[in-house]
């Protein structure tokens, strides 16, 4: 009995979260076309007036990050070369610590790591300085200067993120594999120049190619989603909601993007 | 009053205009014509439509019903383009002023001319001090909207909105919440802008009075329609029902106050 009056119930809970998500992907796949299609109107729009965007969200993306950024990433990489120095010698792998350093830090650790900083520092942000914004009709007083908002706003966030997180992925792994090196020396002895070496062998274009491609697509998607979150909320009250599903989703989005591309690169 | 069209164009037309949100009708059936270089105040009660007038003719308010022409041209025709390229055709001091929080007075009036003209960098800063130094806000120049008082909020918004000099500007309750000592400077650069032949100043408030120097055209609005359409002297007289309780702040009328 108690089954039979929950069931219904429950179909109808789990197809309101389908038909849920559904109009969420299609709301994102219409706000992601009318940027697209904004585009259009790139050639009225002087580039001197977004420099200043430009600048400001690069230093706040990535230099402001960097102390954050080289701790984590000091600590991580600590951790990953001591465990890998301490273990491998067990199994008799430690010719290839080289490799796993490659795999685990530079290959995923290092640009999900950043990501990772990046979004609950900067796509928080945005997506809390947009809303904002739409509260106080700054958004609306824009469009009534004739500015397209969509360059205007998402525009030189994607550009200046691109770049933050390309520098802060190439900065994660340097302090990652030589800080990490220097943390693990007081329990492991290992001579830089084979440490180097090993790293070296380890590293291939395709490395470097994917760090570039997950920068690109990272870069991208992390003020894409926190503006479309930014531009929702319809009262003051909405939007430390909308920030937090930024951030959840942004991460969400992250990690199955990481682990495609593993998928499709190193599979 | 159209009659001053016969010299200068009409740079806005509403033409049969409704307009309904969430089932109230709040502009119902308009027609009115506005000449380049003809100053106009619309004033009326709360809720009586006034506050939709400039989001129509900026075409901001979204679906309504009739047509609203921006020099000769439907502003329903416009694609995303022309809807930016149209805007660029006007100022609109916004009520709450609107200004980027995250900017400085400076960087607020240059927005539009960094986004829009194709003037230099020297020479919009130029241009930005000269407007700085018209408005005396020179004290302020580097100041964020936060930390700036009622009278120089107004009078960045103003600077912004005139800053590509347009032919039309449209101005929302500017002085409903100033003190009227701290506005002169900018009642005087208003003066000189609706004084300009080819200037047209559209003004939407509840103290019409305080524009009588500035406006030749006065245009009530009760429940959504026109109620007064006249000039200063015949605002001034107040011979109409309308006008009349409207400035004795009566309750006895034929407006029937909540």
């Amino acid at each position: 009995m108690y089954m039979s009056m929950n069931v219904p119930g429950f179909i109808k809970k789990i197809v309101q979260r389908i038909l849920s998500t559904w109009n969420g992907v299609r709301s994102f796949y219409l706000y992601v076309v009318s940027i697209i299609k904004s585009f259009k109107s790139i050639r009225y729009l002087r580039f001197r007036s977004l420099y200043s965007i430009v600048v400001n969200q690069t230093r706040f993306t990535g230099i402001d990050a960097l102390p954050l950024l080289m701790i984590i990433a000091l600590m991580l990489g600590g951790t990953v070369i001591i465990q890998a120095h301490t273990n491998f010698p067990k199994f008799g792998i430690e010719s290839f610590i080289g490799n796993l350093l490659v795999i685990i830090i530079a290959r995923e650790l290092g640009p999900l790591a950043t990501a990772m900083i990046v979004v609950s520092r900067s796509g928080s942000a945005i997506a809390a300085e947009i809303a904002t914004q739409t509260q106080n009709r700054e958004i609306l007083s824009l469009e009534l200067m004739g500015i397209d908002t969509k360059l205007y706003i998402i525009l030189p966030r994607i550009i200046a993120s691109i770049i933050a997180i390309f520098s802060l992925i190439i900065i994660f792994d340097i302090v990652a594999f030589f800080g990490g090196y220097l943390l693990s020396i007081s329990t492991v002895y290992i001579p830089i120049g084979v440490f180097i070496q090993t790293l070296l062998d380890a590293f291939s274009f395709n490395d470097l190619f994917i760090t570039i491609l997950k920068s690109l697509i990272y870069g991208i998607l992390i003020p894409l989603i926190a503006c479309y979150y930014g531009l929702k909320p319809r009262s003051n009250f909405e939007i430390p909601i909308y920030v937090s599903q930024a951030v959840v989703r942004t991460l969400l989005v992250i990690f199955v993007i990481n682990a495609f591309i593993s998928a499709l690169f190193y599979f | 009053m159209d009659a001053a069209c016969t010299h200068n164009r009409e740079i806005v037309t509403l033409k049969n205009v409704s307009y309904t949100y969430e089932g109230n009708r709040l502009i119902n059936d308009i027609s009115i014509s506005i000449c380049l270089g003809e100053d106009i105040v619309f004033f009326g009660a709360e809720n009586s439509g006034i506050d939709f007038i400039c989001q129509l003719i900026v075409n901001a308010a979204g679906e309504f019903e009739g047509d609203v022409f921006f020099d000769g041209r439907p502003i329903k025709d416009f694609d995303e383009i022309e809807v930016h390229n149209f805007r660029k055709g006007f100022g609109y001091l916004q009520r709450n002023f609107g200004l980027i929080n995250n900017m400085d007075v400076f960087e607020n009036i240059a927005l539009p001319l960094r986004y829009h003209s194709r003037l230099t960098s020297r020479e919009v800063d130029e241009r930005v001090e000269s407007m700085v130094e018209y408005l005396k806000l020179e004290h302020c120049a580097r100041r964020r909207p936060v930390h700036l008082s009622s009278s120089e909020l107004l009078r960045t918004s103003y600077g912004r909105s005139i800053a590509l000099d347009p032919d039309l500007l449209l101005i929302e309750h500017p002085l409903e919440e100033q003190c009227l000592l701290n506005v002169q400077v900018f009642m005087s650069a208003l003066q000189n802008r609706a004084f300009a032949p080819h200037k047209s100043v559209i003004i939407v408030t509840y103290r019409p009075e305080l524009y009588t120097e500035i406006s030749e055209r006065f245009v009530m609005l009760h429940e959504g329609q026109i109620v007064f359409d006249g000039s200063t002297d015949e605002f001034a007289r107040a011979e109409n029902p309308y006008v009349k309780q409207f400035l004795q702040a009566s309750i006895d009328g034929p407006m029937q106050m909540l």
